[in-house]
C-alpha cells in the first residue's frame, strides 16, 4: 500500500508487531518521540527482537531507542544532540561505539535540541531548512556539516541554517488515540507534533485507544491529526521503565538496576537477552516486570496529577 | 536573596550547600529553564523560600509547574505538575530565543576562564572523531547557554576541568572574550555565575572573564587557585559563601529525603524507599507551598 492508503485507511489499529515489521525496514531513517520521559521504550525492544539493520536514527534526546540500537549494532549512523540516561546516567553503548567503534563504528552528526526540534519543525512545514540563532561560533557547529552559518540576508547578524529532518518513519508514545490515529498528549508533547508530521510513515503507539467521540470531547488535546498517521497501536506502560505524564511515574530503581547490567559488553547482551529476545512482546516484558510494580507506578502517578478531561 | 537574620542550619552538607548557592542566584518573578540535578533541586528550593513566584521551564515544554516531589529530569511528570502551560520542546526554546527567558542553568565536563562549556567530548591523545571520553552532547545546553537573558553554570572544581581552552566549545560563554557573543549575534548575554563545590565565580564585566568572588566556608582562595589552570583572579572583596538557612536545609531534606541528588542515595534506592519518598513529599511539601 501507498502512503497515502495508508494513512486515510479508517481503521488503523494493529499489534506493535505488525507495524514495525511494515514501516521498519533495513537502511530506514527513524525517529522516535520523548524528551527526558515518554520515551518509546517497548517499540525499541521490538526492533531488537525483528533486527531491522543499518538505520540512521534521527532525535533530539533519546535514551533506550538510541543506545540499546546502538549496542546491538542496528544503528549506523545518529543525528541527535544528546545521548545518555539523564539522572540515571551515561550512555554506555553509545561510549563503546564512538570510543572503540564496538559493536560497530557510527557516523555522529551532532545537533542541540532546539536545533533538532527545528529540523523536525522544517519537515513537518515542508520546508528545507530552518533559521536559529543556536550553535553559531560553537564547535557543534565547526565539526557538523550539515550547518551553515551564514550572514542574515535581510541584513542583521549571523544564522544558523539547519536542514529538515524527514525520517523515513517515526513512532511516537502518546496518552490516547483512535483507530484513525487522532493522538492526544495529556502532558508535554517535546518534538512529536512534528516527528509524527515530518516522518513518510508515522506509527502512533498509545497507552489507551479510545472512540473518536471521545477525542471530539477534547480536540485541543489531539497534537497529531489523523492524516498524518500510518498505524495505530495500544501499548499500556510503553515509556516504561520512564515515565508518562498523568499514567505512571518515572521507575528510577529499575533504571539503576539497568544501567548496572549494561556498564558491560556482556552485561548488555544478557540485559537484551532478558528484556527483548527473552519477552514474546510488550506483554511478557510487563508480566516480568511484574504488573503489581507497574500499578505502583501508577497509584503513585494519580496522587500528584489527575486528569480532569 | 536570602534574610541573613534567618538563623543558618548548623549541620549541613556540601550539597546541601551547592542547592541553596544555586537558589540564592534566583530572583523572584524570574523565568528559569531548569535541567537536572543540584541546579533543579535549587530553583525549587528558590519556589519554596525567596521566589514564589518564578517560573520553572523545562525543555520537554513544561512550563511553570509547582511539584510536589523532586524532579527527576526534564520530562519527568514532576515538570507538569499543577504546570501553567505544557507545550512543545521547540515552542519552549523559541520563548527562550525570543528573550522571556531570565536564567539558564546548565553543567558540564570542562570549563574556561571564558564560560565556555564542554558536555561532548574529552579528545585526551585523540581527537573529535576518536576520543578518549564521549560524552552526552549539547542536549539543550547551546541553546540556553546562547539565548537565555544569563545562565548559571555548575562544575566539579578540579585542574583538568577549569582550563585554559576547552577540547569542545559545546555551549558557548564568551568565546575569545569582550565582544564576541555580540560578533556571533547571541540573543543571550552570557554566564553570570560558576559554582562549584569549593567556591563562587563571577566574570569580569571588562575583560569577560572568570574571577573568584566566593570561598565556601573552610576552604582557601589558594587552595581553588590550586584547582584552576588559568591564572586565576581574586576579587578584592572576596566572600565566604553563606551556608542553608535552617528553613533551606528542612526543605532540602524533605523534597530530596532519599539524598538522590544530595548524597549517594541514587546507588542505593529500592523501589519501595523510592515510593514512599514520592507518597511523603506530597504531602509534607503541599503543606510548605501552601
Amino acid at each position: 500500500m501507498s502512503a497515502e492508503d495508508t494513512k486515510k485507511a479508517l481503521d488503523k489499529r494493529m499489534s506493535l508487531k505488525e507495524s514495525v515489521s511494515r514501516f521498519v525496514f533495513d537502511g530506514c531513517s527513524i525517529a522516535f518521540s520523548g524528551m527526558g520521559g515518554q520515551q518509546v521504550v517497548a517499540p525499541t525492544y521490538e526492533i531488537v527482537r525483528q533486527g531491522q539493520k543499518d538505520m540512521t536514527l534521527m532525535g533530539d534526546s533519546p535514551c533506550e531507542c538510541a543506545d540499546y540500537l546502538v549496542g546491538t549494532g542496528q544503528v549506523k549512523r545518529v543525528e541527535v544532540a544528546w545521548l545518555a540516561f539523564a539522572v540515571a546516567g551515561i550512555s554506555p553503548n553509545y561510549r563503546r561505539a564512538v570510543e572503540n567503534g564496538i559493536p560497530r563504528k557510527i557516523e555522529v552528526r551532532e545537533f542541540s535540541n532546539y536545533t533538532m526540534g527545528l529540523r523536525f519543525l522544517a519537515g513537518a512545514m515542508g520546508l528545507p531548512f530552518m533559521t536559529t540563532k543556536s550553535l553559531i561560533g560553537s564547535s557543534v557547529e565547526e565539526y557538523n556539516d550539515m550547518i551553515k552559518a551564514i550572514d542574515d540576508p535581510y541584513g542583521g547578524k549571523k544564522v544558523a541554517l539547519v536542514p529538515a529532518a524527514t525520517p523515513d518513519v517515526a513512532i511516537v508514545h502518546v496518552n490516547r488515540a483512535d483507530m484513525l490515529g487522532n493522538a492526544q498528549y495529556l502532558g508535554f508533547s517535546s518534538n512529536a507534533e512534528n516527528i509524527a508530521r515530518a516522518a513518510k510513515r508515522t506509527i502512533i503507539t498509545c497507552e489507551e485507544i479510545i472512540s473518536t467521540d471521545d477525542i471530539k470531547k477534547a480536540p485541543n488535546f489531539t497534537t497529531i491529526p489523523q492524516y498524518a498517521v500510518d498505524a495505530v497501536v495500544e501499548v499500556p506502560y510503553c515509556s516504561h521503565p520512564w515515565n508518562m505524564c498523568y499514567a505512571y511515574a518515572y521507575d528510577l530503581p529499575f533504571h539503576m538496576e539497568m544501567m548496572a547490567q549494561i556498564d558491560s559488553e556482556d552485561g548488555f547482551k544478557r540485559w537484551i537477552d532478558k528484556w527483548a529476545f527473552g519477552c514474546k512482546d510488550h506483554e511478557e516484558y510487563c508480566e516480568k516486570v511484574g504488573w503489581g510494580r507497574l500499578r505502583k507506578l501508577t497509584q503513585i502517578e494519580r496522587r500528584f496529577c489527575k486528569c480532569t478531561s | 536573596m536570602s534574610n541573613h537574620m534567618e538563623e543558618y542550619a548548623e549541620d549541613y552538607t556540601l550539597q546541601e550547600l551547592l542547592v541553596v548557592a544555586a537558589a540564592r542566584e534566583v530572583k523572584d518573578r524570574e523565568v528559569v529553564f531548569v535541567g537536572v540535578g543540584i541546579p533543579c533541586l535549587g530553583a525549587l528550593v528558590a519556589k519554596l523560600t525567596h521566589a514564589p513566584n518564578v517560573i520553572l521551564a523545562v525543555e520537554s515544554g513544561c512550563i511553570g509547574a509547582t511539584p510536589y516531589r523532586l524532579m527527576l529530569g526534564i520530562g519527568d511528570n514532576a515538570c507538569g505538575e499543577n504546570a501553567i502551560c505544557v507545550t512543545s520542546l521547540w515552542r519552549a526554546f523559541s520563548d527562550q530565543q525570543r528573550g522571556y527567558f531570565d536564567l539558564g542553568m546548565l553543567g558540564g565536563a570542562q570549563v574556561d576562564k571564558y564560560g565556555n562549556l564542554n558536555s561532548t567530548t574529552i579528545f585526551g591523545d585523540g581527537d573529535y572523531y576518536n576520543p578518549k571520553t564521549r560524552l552526552p552532547g549539547s542536549g539543550g545546553a547551546n541553546d540556553i547557554a546562547i539565548s537565555a537573558n544569563r545562565t548559571l553554570i555548575m562544575m566539579n572544581q578540579q585542574k583538568r576541568r577549569f582550563l585554559e581552552k576547552v577540547d569542545f566549545i559545546t555551549s558557548p560563554g564568551y568565546l575569545d572574550g569582550p565582544g564576541s557573543r555580540e560578533r556571533n549575534g547571541y540573543p543571550g548575554n552570557g554566564p553570570a555565575v560558576i559554582i562549584s563545590n569549593m567556591a563562587i565565580f563571577r566574570f569580569d564585566e571588562e575583560t569577560k572573564e572568570a574571577y573568584l568572588d566566593s570561598v565556601h566556608p573552610g576552604i582557601t582562595a589558594d587552595e581553588v587557585r590550586k584547582q584552576v589552570s588559568w591564572d586565576l583572579k581574586v576579587s578584592a572583596n572576596l566572600k565566604t559563601t553563606p551556608p542553608p538557612t535552617k528553613k533551606e536545609a528542612e526543605i532540602i531534606r524533605i523534597v530530596d529525603s532519599q539524598k538522590i541528588y544530595t548524597g549517594g542515595g541514587l546507588r542505593s534506592l529500592t523501589f519501595e524507599n523510592y515510593i514512599n519518598m514520592l507518597d511523603s513529599s506530597y504531602e509534607r511539601l503541599k503543606a510548605v507551598f501552601s
